[in-house]
């Protein structure tokens, strides 16, 4: 079978699993927290005091732009995602947070085929303790 | 709380604006323009701005905390993203109680656009904490 452009893209983004984000350190802000809140409109008073479930991919799991994934299909789209909490986070917490790429992997859809990609995102807090874990299942189309 | 399997989770209903998809673009750092610019969401062959899969999480996510209460933890939470949803149209959040046993709780939630289909789907563990049966 002679290869095809499709298929030389898809390995060449494939070689890129294993790629890791620099590591980035936050410290939880209470107004972030209070405009994270109003956003989503969840008005529950236990979230001045802890971040809600969802706060922490506002602390850093936005896709990375790997050049290589950019050159499949036309747009993103979001597949899913997986949080495990082991330790509340907290205002005034400082959060660090490092992603890997960890899966790509091609399916056949409607209008054509897909791009699957998993990210995981691990949170630790200032102890030096897991605070979370975020999987991320993020498509190009 | 004193939860048991069958128990369905009172619904929450959402009715999200286009303002709230810039409010949430702004509070979560995702500034990708399909949420809030229509011509580039056409150019990428969507019918308009869409929700961000991640704002329908947390009003799934809000589902759970309401019902399970202030000394619940949540353990781990699952969504899958099957079908876009957009703004000016009611969103609708329910779920149900799988199972409870050792004072953790299965949960399965989904999320209902206007037409009844459910768009995301969803699991939780939830430790219900010190007033569990």
């Amino acid at each position: 079978m002679t290869p095809t452009i499709g298929t030389s893209l898809l390995d060449r983004i494939r070689a890129r699993i294993g790629w890791e984000s620099p590591a980035r350190t936050t410290t939880v802000e209470a107004g972030h927290l209070r405009r994270f809140c109003a956003a989503i409109g969840d008005p529950n008073p236990r979230w001045l005091r802890e971040a809600p479930p969802t706060f922490l991919v506002a602390l850093g799991t936005e896709t990375p732009e790997i050049p290589e994934v950019l050159e499949y299909g036309k747009g993103w789209l979001n597949g899913g995602d997986r949080f495990e909490y082991q330790e509340p986070v907290r205002p005034g917490d400082t959060i660090t947070s490092r992603t890997m790429l960890t899966q790509a992997y091609e399916k056949q859809g409607t209008s054509g085929s897909l791009l699957f990609l998993i990210f995981d995102t691990e949170f630790t807090n200032q102890h030096g303790r897991p605070a979370a874990r975020v999987r991320g299942t993020r498509i190009r189309r | 709380m004193s939860a048991q399997a069958g128990d369905q989770l009172p619904e929450l209903v959402k009715h999200p604006t286009t303002r709230q998809l810039v409010q949430y673009a702004g509070a979560s750092s995702d500034f990708y323009e399909i949420h809030y610019d229509q011509d580039f969401a056409r150019g990428t062959g969507l019918p308009g701005v869409i929700l961000h899969g991640l704002l329908k999480t947390a009003w799934l996510a809000q589902l759970v905390t309401d019902w399970a209460g202030p000394q619940a933890r949540l353990k781990t939470y699952e969504v899958s993203y099957r079908g876009l949803d957009f703004p000016d149209r009611p969103y609708r959040c329910r779920g149900l109680v799988r199972s409870v046993e050792g004072g953790l709780a299965e949960l399965e939630v989904w999320g209902e656009d206007a037409d009844g289909n459910r768009t995301t789907l969803g699991t939780a563990t939830v430790e219900l904490g010190e007033e569990a049966p």
